[in-house]
Formats: structure tokens, C-alpha cells, sequence
């Protein structure tokens, strides 16, 4: 016989936040939500609230002089998850303004134990705490100290078998305060300007008995209310076929759409991994990440584009505007400056999920460094093999482009050093032979599979990328100088054809 | 019943006087259907707003009353203690019952039509729901009657 309690996990209905609590709220936990003024501490309690209140599971709200109820309620109902008509049904406000006022603390813990006694709530909030403190530590008339009241608290509303959440004004940097000692859970809101950016981040510092998340998760706010973006995880490598791969996991190799490049991959690109497309601008990998979703929706393959373009007018290549409006591809189309690697990911993997994509095509790494928040700038590469890795878990074929200036003295394939992420990486660049531009690409890399050596030229042509052949008898070539060898005897020039 | 049909919240609120009034004894009935409308509303909402927003409205709603009745003016509390129903009270029974029903009806329509523009009229319907009498006849049907 199993004796041991089982703790019921209750769905927040704050998308991504069940995930980083570990599996959901512990019933009859007694939380704290803390952090600075406009962080989002009410909306996250009011959107727990409309989530699990219902006829069987009232909820209590007391209101304290931090915000104006009135205020609160007006500004609250601009988000979709306000329900008025849980409001009465299984929602009640109360307003303790009164009692806090006198500053004693015994009043208040009266007040709140009559009114939770009155009506077994399943969840009771407070918002918030730290007026109740501040004017107790103002005015100190109580008989019990602020400890003691928060233990109290803490004790009658779990016996009473209410999921408790207190909302303060409090940083949890620093000197823990001590209500945090005697809270189940612990919930950090914080915002950080940088520049013209805002990022808003969370933290679950401590809920008992189940394995949070660590580290800062970035939300957003919108007129849904908070959804928050787990930092993507990255699974240990056992070895065994991760689940979650599922069928998109096959030992095939994707045709990448243009004639002659899977020959050089040695019969494709290998289905599963990802690939680095470097060149400099216009040198045609937009035009390869093209072909390749345009190759996928010819053989039945979904795709998804993640896009980061800079001004709306600028329309991405006929091709994937075709696709994406007929459906064949997913679009994930982003101009935000404020982004957090994670939140691309999330919106990825809905996507995936959803159009059941097995190719995703990012364009470009470099505007998506652009997007990002710059505070997550300098975590860029590793958020990067964190993508990488989880999308690598989900089985799909990945095919990012690169800005890559060209640098004639040394050979880089990206200015990220993620080169090492990637298992195949195409490289293009531009030459000059007889004061024409010329365009040149190689395999440099196919993970575990033998691939074409040749530097071959190219062209963009109407119909798209046309691969030519070796380029012969020249010599420097990498340089940005080929003279020709001593046995050319000619090479295969676009314009002589 | 609709905030946003200043017509309709009127007819409604008088509707809860006549209501209250009749259950009550023939003298003082108006008045005290008045005050136990009052303490009704006023019940339903300071939990939720607070005694402070409660007050704060409902002195927005006499400034505005006082517009359509001068001699409302001095109903308006100065900020005493017991709250703004002794003074209004006092005002309305220097009135005939008449004039004294019109003038609450008017100042209850409009703390009403207040409070929905600042919390929505959903959420101020559903909590002054249980302040206004069981519904009689729709006016439609009134008019048919008649």
C-alpha cells in the first residue's frame, strides 16, 4: 500500500509557467509573487485566479491600499482571461483597506481568517502583503509580529485547504526577507530596461517538493495576459532515440532542391540535422533556404520559415510568399527588437507541432542576433546550441543562413563560432576572375558522412540556383586573388556560354 | 438590466423603490426604500471597491446630480465619518416623497452609470444584480398593457 500524500498539481493557465514550475502548483501551497512596481505581479495572480476559480473552487481577493480596487478592476478586464461573470460566481473581492489602516495586525488576521472561514475558498490572494507590513511596521499596534502574522497566515489557509498567493512590492535580491522562509513557493518578477528594450523575466526561487526550472524565464504581457517562455532544456545524450523525435527521425536524406548540391552533400543532407548556410550578402541563401523548403512541399515535407526582416515592405523571395500563402509553409515573421532566443523557440516548437514541419529554414542568424533583446546578446551562442539542441530533439532538419563578411585572410564560416553547433555547413563567397564577380560555394562539413570537396561555381538565375562546374585551373581562390595556373586553358565563364 | 440605457436603469431603480416601498409601512416608506437600497448597494460594492472608492463615487454622483436638482447641494457631505446616507437623507425629507423618489432615482442611475464606465458594465451588473427588485413587466410589455 502506497501511504505516501500525493500533492495535486493545479494548471495555472499561464501558458509555459505549469512546465517551469514542474508540472503545475502544488494544491494548498501557500506562494509568494514578488517584485518591483509594474513587473506583472497582478495580472499573474488574477490570471491564476480566472484560471482555477470556478463554483467548486471559489477564490477569495483581498485587496489592500497598494493599487485602487477600482483601478485594478478596470485595468484587469482589459485582458481576455477577466471573466465578469466569475466575478460574484466564484470570484470575491474584498477589501481590507480598513482593517490594515489600523495597523494592527491582529485585526487583519481576524478579518481574513472570518472571511475565509465564511466561505472555504480553494484559493485566497492577497495583493498586497507589504502594505499590510508597512503599515503594521508604521503604526506597530499589533500584538503579534509580522513573522508571526504571515506564519499564522500561512498555517490557517493551508489547514484551511486554500492555495495561497501573496502578492508584495519585494526584490528577492539581497537579505531574504523573512516571510520567505516560511512560503512553499516563491515567484520573482523582474523587468530590465537596456537601451530601447524591455525584457520581462521570472524566476521560481523555491517551490517545494518538485523540480523547478532554474534560471530566468522571459514573458511578455499582452492582451492574453502572461505567457511565459521556458528556457528551452537540452536532454542529456543517452544515446537512445529521444520520443519526441518520434517519426520526424528517419535515416533518409532530404533532397535540398537544387540540382547537383546533394551529390556534393553526398546524396543529401541527412534528415535530422542542422545546417549553416555562410556567405556574404547576396550570394544566394535565401535563395538556398528557398529551394530547400520548396523542395520539402514538392515531396509533401512541411516547412517553416523564421524570418527576420527588417521593414515590412521588404518581401521575402515570390517563392516563399507562395508557399506561405497557400499554406505549404509556416511563417514565423518577427521585427521585434526585443526577443529572447527562448520565445523564438517556443513559438518554433507550436509551430512544429502543429503543421507537423520536419524542414525549418532560419533566415538570417545575423537578424536574428539583431531581434534579440541586447541584453541577451551576449548569451546569443549559447542560447544557439540550446536551439539547436532542442530542435535537434524534435527530430527536424535545420537550415540557417549567415551573414559572413568576406574576409580573404581567414577562412570563418560564421561570427558566432557556431560553426562547431552545426552538423553541415555550406559555404559561399564571391570571387573575381577577369573583373567579374563570381559566385563560389563548398561543402565544407557533413557530419559523419563523406561529402564533395570541389569549389564549385554558381548561379542565380530566374528559375534559382544553378550549380556549374569545378572551378578549374585557377588557384587562390579563397584568397580573393586566383590567378590562373599554368595549364588553364579557360574556365567555365557564365558570360562566354 | 443595461447601464448604458440611461432610460432603462432609471425605470429599474425607480421599480426597487416602489418595490421596497411597498413592503414597508405607509409612512417614511419612500425614504426608507431609498436608505435600504443604499446600504444594499453599498453592501454589494465596498467589499470590492472599498469604503474609500464607494465614497469617492458616490460624491462624483451627487456633483453630477446636482445639476438636474439644486437642492440636492445640501446633501453633499463634508467628509464626515458615518458615511454620505445620513446627510442625503436628511436632504430628501425636506422634499415631498414625490420629488424626493425622483431625485434618488436620478442620483442612483448615475453613481450606477459611474461605476460601469470605470469597472464595465458587466462587472457592475453582476455585482448590483441582487440591489435591484425581481423584474416585472419589461417596459415593452408596460406599454403594451397600457
Amino acid at each position: 500500500m502506497n501511504d505516501k500524500v500525493t500533492i495535486r498539481r493545479l494548471a495555472t493557465g499561464v501558458p509555459g509557467l505549469d512546465a517551469v514550475l514542474g508540472g503545475g502548483l502544488p494544491e494548498f501551497s501557500f506562494n509568494l509573487i514578488v517584485g518591483s512596481p509594474g513587473s506583472g505581479k497582478t495580472t499573474l495572480a488574477h490570471q491564476i485566479m480566472f484560471a482555477l476559480a470556478a463554483k467548486d473552487r471559489p477564490a477569495l481577493f483581498f485587496t489592500v491600499l497598494g493599487e485602487p480596487p477600482l483601478k485594478m478592476l478596470r485595468y484587469q478586464q482589459q485582458f481576455s482571461f477577466f471573466d465578469p461573470r466569475k466575478v460574484t460566481e466564484s470570484i470575491r473581492f474584498v477589501n481590507l483597506s480598513d482593517d490594515v489602516s489600523t495597523g494592527n495586525l491582529d485585526q487583519v488576521l481576524a478579518r481574513i481568517t472570518k472571511e475565509v472561514e465564511a466561505s472555504s475558498p480553494g484559493l485566497v490572494f492577497v495583493d498586497s502583503f507589504r502594505s499590510v507590513m508597512l503599515e503594521a511596521g508604521h503604526q506597530s499596534r499589533g500584538e503579534i509580529s509580522l513573522q508571526q502574522f504571515i506564519q499564522q497566515l500561512g498555517i490557517h489557509l493551508s489547514g484551511w485547504q486554500a492555495t495561497t498567493f501573496l502578492v508584495g512590492e519585494y526584490s528577492a535580491d539581497g537579505d531574504p526577507h523573512p516571510v520567505f522562509t516560511v512560503a512553499d513557493g516563491l515567484l520573482s518578477l523582474s523587468q530590465r530596461v537596456y537601451r530601447n528594450s524591455m525584457v520581462r523575466q521570472m524566476q521560481v526561487l523555491k517551490m517545494r517538493g518538485q523540480p523547478t526550472r532554474p534560471g530566468m524565464q522571459t514573458f511578455r504581457i499582452s492582451s492574453a495576459g502572461i505567457e511565459l517562455f521556458p528556457s528551452a532544456l537540452v536532454r542529456d545524450d543517452t544515446g537512445a532515440p529521444h520520443e519526441a523525435a518520434g517519426a520526424r527521425r528517419t535515416k533518409a536524406r532530404l533532397a535540398m532542391g537544387v540540382p547537383g548540391l546533394d551529390d556534393m552533400l553526398g546524396g543529401g543532407l541527412p534528415s535530422g540535422y542542422s545546417m549553416l548556410v555562410a556567405g556574404p550578402s547576396g550570394s544566394g541563401k535565401t535563395i538556398l533556404a528557398t529551394a530547400f523548403l520548396a523542395e520539402g512541399v514538392r515531396r509533401g515535407e512541411p516547412g517553416i520559415i523564421v524570418a527576420f526582416e527588417q521593414t515590412p515592405s521588404q518581401s521575402r523571395t515570390r517563392t516563399i510568399d507562395d508557399m506561405v500563402r497557400a499554406g505549404q509553409v509556416g511563417l514565423i515573421n518577427t521585427r521585434a527588437l526585443d526577443l529572447s532566443i527562448d520565445e523564438i523557440v517556443q513559438r518554433l516548437i507550436d509551430l512544429i507541432h502543429r503543421t507537423k514541419a520536419t524542414r525549418v529554414v532560419i533566415d538570417s542568424l545575423s537578424g536574428f542576433e539583431l531581434a534579440v533583446a541586447p541584453s541577451f546578446r551576449e548569451d546569443f551562442r549559447e542560447s544557439l546550441f540550446r536551439m539547436v539542441a532542442v530542435l535537434s530533439d524534435l527530430g527536424v532538419t535545420v537550415l540557417m543562413t549567415s551573414e559572413l563578411e568576406d574576409r580573404y585572410t581567414d577562412l570563418r564560416f560564421s561570427p558566432y563560432g557556431s560553426a562547431f553547433l552545426t552538423d553541415a555547413i555550406i559555404v559561399e563567397r564571391y570571387i573575381e576572375i577577369d573583373s567579374r564577380l563570381r559566385r563560389v560555394l563548398a561543402v565544407v562539413k557533413v557530419r559523419g558522412s563523406a561529402h564533395s570537396d570541389e569549389l564549385r561555381e554558381f548561379e542565380i538565375t530566374d528559375e534559382g540556383m544553378v550549380i556549374g562546374k569545378v572551378v578549374r585551373d585557377y588557384e587562390g581562390l579563397l584568397a580573393g586573388r586566383p590567378t590562373q595556373t599554368a595549364t588553364a586553358n579557360g574556365v567555365d565563364r557564365a558570360g562566354q556560354r | 438590466m443595461q447601464t448604458t440605457d440611461s432610460h432603462l436603469l432609471y425605470k429599474t431603480i425607480r421599480m426597487t423603490l416602489e418595490h421596497r416601498a411597498r413592503s414597508l409601512p405607509d409612512t417614511n416608506a419612500t425614504p426608507e426604500a431609498i436608505a435600504a437600497t443604499w446600504r444594499l448597494m453599498e453592501a454589494q460594492l465596498a467589499p470590492v471597491i472599498g469604503a474609500r472608492g464607494l465614497d469617492v463615487l458616490f460624491r462624483r454622483a451627487q456633483h453630477q446630480t446636482v445639476t438636474t436638482f439644486p437642492w440636492l447641494a445640501a446633501s453633499v457631505d463634508r467628509g464626515g465619518s458615518t458615511g454620505p446616507l445620513p446627510s442625503l437623507m436628511a436632504c430628501l425629507a425636506t422634499q415631498h416623497a414625490a420629488a424626493a423618489a425622483e431625485a434618488a432615482c436620478a442620483l442612483l442611475s448615475t453613481f450606477t452609470e459611474l461605476l460601469a464606465t470605470l469597472i464595465g458594465e458587466s462587472l457592475t451588473e453582476r455585482l448590483l444584480a441582487p440591489v435591484w427588485a425581481p423584474p416585472g413587466p419589461s417596459p415593452s410589455e408596460q406599454e403594451t398593457a397600457s
